[in-house]
């Protein structure tokens, strides 16, 4: 009984290590998509399927799920700072665009070009973004 | 004494309505600068929210990703 008991809560605290897991670095699905050009960061603060690329239910299943939570963060942090949401995501591509984006990835930008990473072409920051 | 009180109330309601009105007056001129400001606001509260991105993207790398 006891023993059995302490396999049972063994294997609970298991599983909520499992499920937490997820929480602390980016879904690898994601990062791995990223790397690979089939997603990239949008100038709007959201997440976005490149056109012409392959992906998954599941890999856009996972980027609508980003977006949301994106979505929420943008409006919390809003509220406390008496801006907008589209405010808030538009301050975060500024630095996501800066210092986030690494050689090879693709983003899209504020004219809705997708565009990709390269050494002598670093991102290009929006123009709504102040000068570094 | 009600008579009294029914006085006080009136002059509580003369002064409200006399205290209403200045802000009033000083409104109506303010209403078209803020149409021209709306222009501007929004590049300044791009800069004013600097502080709060990076803490955004810093406490949430599940959502952005980590730091290159």
């Amino acid at each position: 009984m006891t023993r059995n008991m302490k396999l049972i809560l063994g294997a609970i605290a298991l599983a909520g290590a499992l499920a937490a897991a997820p929480a602390l670095a980016q879904d690898s699905a994601i990062s791995q998509a990223r790397a690979a050009g089939v997603i990239g960061e949008q100038a709007d603060g959201y997440i976005g399927v490149r056109p012409g690329q392959t992906a998954s239910a599941d890999l856009r299943a996972r980027v609508d799920q980003l977006n949301i939570r994106r979505r929420a963060e943008y409006t919390t942090r809003a509220e406390r700072n008496n801006a907008t949401p589209n405010e808030m995501a538009a301050s975060i591509v500024c630095v996501l665009f800066r210092e986030r984006l690494r050689e090879g990835e693709y983003y899209r930008d504020e004219a809705g070009q997708w565009r990709e990473v390269t050494a002598s072409a670093p991102a290009a920051v929006p123009s709504w973004c102040p000068a570094s | 004494m009600a008579k009294a009180s029914a006085g006080l109330l009136l002059m509580g309601a003369a002064t409200a309505l006399t205290a209403g009105c200045i802000p009033l007056q000083v409104q109506a001129p303010d209403r078209p600068i803020e149409i021209n400001l709306n222009v501007n606001i929004r590049h300044e509260v791009i800069v004013r929210l600097d502080d709060e991105a990076r803490d955004l993207l810093n406490d949430n790398p599940d959502l952005f990703g980590d730091p290159r």
